[in-house]
């Protein structure tokens, strides 16, 4: 469940002053809702993101994850959070370029102080469906692929959260509709996703929709009916 | 992360960028070649030196008494040591001090005139009690040495050198033959071995000796010593013996606090240490400038970091975003810089070493490598490859994820 009362995020810019990013959000996530976030370029909705993934500190305000309130944990702390709790999808793959699909989804194992479990990360690509491409470098995988090895790195340590920014948005729509379909399916099994988009028709797999406008959330509304269309056709 | 993992990972970076790496490990390694050559080459020189001291002196087992309080310079002799050391006190050392085996006596001078008919050399002369040759291992390759027979006749023969022989005896048997030292003559009873050569290279050959009683008594009419040498029961301690004479010699020359020694108790050993260990000005620049490259080498490391840390932003990035902490990312690259430095120093060992090698073999010497040094140099890398790292790894980890991802 996240919890966020009041939250605010004020940025320094090179030149001194003040940008606020955030102005006052307040909303509450339940465990195993699929919700996305859309509003113009600029309202904020990475930095609201990179909140709730732990990336980033409120200026002021309160954010909980699962009943603890997390906007004071040290970096240390939230490094856990984010390793074992969190799943990032982002818009730019950010895979590690001169390395195999494989190495890339055991990165998390890595920081969880655990044997690298390497059939779990070859099974997890077997599910995204690159099972053939376990041992090819990521410079040589397209685009949809590399989003699909990043689903799969999101899922290594098992995160009940997956928090996606735009990873439609690099994406020719046959690819992103591919990848919606996974988030679809992992929603399914009970994850909490949280997916930044501009595309309506991307909004359109959630149940759940925030607009967000000049640092505040405008819209709070629950689409089921459309999803329920969507899967239907 | 477990240490093993963060190593694993290092090496796997070095080794995707060859190039880099070898520029990084270059400075150290040369650094630390320089050193380990060096320190092996100077160990080389100081044995040498020391087997040359040992060769000239004949005995490191010993403690030599000589008169005068503070360190004279230079070797004694009957014309300029006080003439505080008697023969008396030379039989109490070897009657009372019980760490002490045997004490020979000694009253030598240099530059004396020797001759034989009309030939003249000047050499060292050294009167010596019987029991002196054997403790510094001199011995005859014709004729006889000095006997304890001949103290007590103050028996005037001479044992002679090799290089008197050659200057006074060209094409002839020195053996028996009557020469005149200082207008008194002596009959030549036995011919030494050569020396060789001491430290410096000079000529360990050119010395005559003779009894000790017929110097004194029938040559230079001096009743004083110029050394007395105590042979020690524990050859590796020393310093009780030491103690012991030096209480019995103020004790029999009537000295009280605060009167100073009047003689001075030496350790051969411990003085050829200090010979040996006098290093060259050449070698401390040569050892500085290793230093400073080694130094180099440390900065080549960190300026190739910083450019990497700059250039492997969006990998910090990703790492944060998967829950590397900033402890994580600090100590990936410190681990990074301190290993491709330590394998710069392993490189630059293997190169000293053989250059160290060669050198020696070059020179004549035995080759010495001298371990604790190359373990010091082995650890020197990688402590540099700490400091140096410390401010790119610094960087790296103070990095903002979220930035480094957008770039
Ligand atoms: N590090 C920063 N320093 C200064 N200003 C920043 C920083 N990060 C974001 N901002 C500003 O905060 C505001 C919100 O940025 P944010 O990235 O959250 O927008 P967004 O909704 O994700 O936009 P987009 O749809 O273009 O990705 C913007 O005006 C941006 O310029
Ligand atoms: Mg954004």
């Amino acid at each position: 469940m996240i919890e966020i009362e009041h939250l605010q995020k004020t940025y320094q810019r090179g030149d001194g002053t003040p940008v606020m990013a955030l102005q006052d959000v307040s909303c509450v996530i339940a465990d195993g809702e699929f919700v996305t976030i859309r509003g113009a370029s600029g309202t904020g909705k990475s930095t609201l993101m990179n909140i709730i993934g732990c990336l980033d500190t409120p200026t002021a305000g309160i954010y909980r994850l699962s009943g603890e309130d997390v906007s004071g944990y040290s970096d240390q702390q939230r490094s856990q959070i984010r390793n074992q709790r969190i799943g990032f999808i982002f818009q730019s793959f950010n895979l590690l370029a001169r390395t195999t699909a494989t190495e890339n989804v055991e990165l998390p194992s890595l920081y969880r102080g655990e044997a690298v479990d390497r059939d779990k990360a070859r099974a997890l690509l077997a599910r995204v469906g690159l099972a053939d491409r376990a041992d090819h470098f990521i410079s040589e995988l397209s685009g949809g692929e590399q989003q699909r090895v990043a689903i799969a790195r999101a899922l290594m340590n098992d995160p009940p959260l997956l928090l996606a920014d735009e990873p439609t948005g690099n994406l020719d729509s046959a690819a992103g509709a591919q990848i919606m379909e996974l988030l679809t399916e992992l929603h399914g099994e009970g994850r909490t996703i949280v997916l930044v988009t501009h595309d309506e028709e991307v909004a359109a797999y959630a149940r759940r929709e925030l607009l967000i406008r000049d640092g505040r959330i405008a819209t709070d509304r629950a689409q089921s009916t459309l999803h329920a269309v969507r899967s239907a056709g | 992360m477990p240490t093993f993992v963060i190593l694993r990972l290092a090496l796997r970076t070095l080794w995707r960028n060859p190039l880099r790496s070898v520029l990084m490990m270059l400075g150290v390694a040369i650094g630390i070649a320089s050193l380990t050559t060096l320190t092996s080459v100077g160990e080389a020189t100081k044995r040498q030196t020391l087997a040359e001291f040992k060769n000239m002196v004949g005995t490191f087992d010993v403690v030599n008494i000589s008169p005068g309080g503070g360190r004279t310079r230079g070797m004694p002799s009957l014309t300029t040591v006080e003439p505080t050391l008697k023969f008396t006190d030379a039989t109490a050392i070897a009657a009372q001090v019980p760490g002490v085996t045997q004490v020979a006596e000694v009253q030598n001078a240099f530059d004396i005139d020797v001759k034989y008919r009309d030939n003249t050399t000047a050499s060292a002369m050294y009167g010596i009690s019987a029991n002196w040759l054997q403790m510094h291992r001199y011995f005859v390759a014709a004729g006889n040495l000095i006997s304890p027979d001949d103290i007590q006749s103050l028996a005037r023969i001479a044992v002679i050198g090799p290089d008197v022989q050659r200057d006074l005896f060209p094409g002839e048997d020195p053996i028996g033959k009557q020469i005149r030292i200082g207008n008194v003559p002596f009959q030549v009873k036995g011919i030494l071995e050569s020396r060789g050569a001491g430290p410096g290279g000079s000529s360990l050959d050119n010395i005559v000796f003779i009894p000790v009683t017929t110097a004194s008594k029938r040559l230079f009419n001096r009743d004083y010593l110029t050394t007395i040498t105590a042979q020690l029961k524990d050859p590796d301690d020393p310093e009780p013996v030491i103690e012991a004479i030096t209480a019995l010699l103020r004790e029999r020359h009537g000295i009280v606090p605060p009167g100073e020694d009047d003689f001075t108790l030496s350790n051969p050993r411990a003085a050829a240490l200090q010979v040996s260990d006098v290093r060259s000005t050449l070698t401390t620049i040569l050892a500085g400038t290793a230093a400073i490259a080694t130094l180099i080498g440390g900065t080549v490391i960190m300026g190739l970091m910083l450019v990497a840390v700059s250039e492997r932003r969006r990998e910090i990035g990703v790492r944060r975003a998967v829950g590397a902490s900033r402890g994580d990312v600090l100590r990936q690259f410190l681990v990074e810089a301190a290993l491709v430095s330590a394998l710069g120093g392993l490189a630059g060992v293997s190169l000293g070493v053989g250059a160290a090698v060669l050198l020696a073999v070059q020179r004549a010497l035995v080759p010495v490598i001298v371990w604790p040094t190359v373990g010091a140099a082995l650890l020197l890398s990688i402590v540099i490859g700490l400091v140096f790292g410390l401010q790119p790894a610094w960087k790296a980890a103070r990095i903002d994820p979220i930035d480094a991802l957008r770039s």
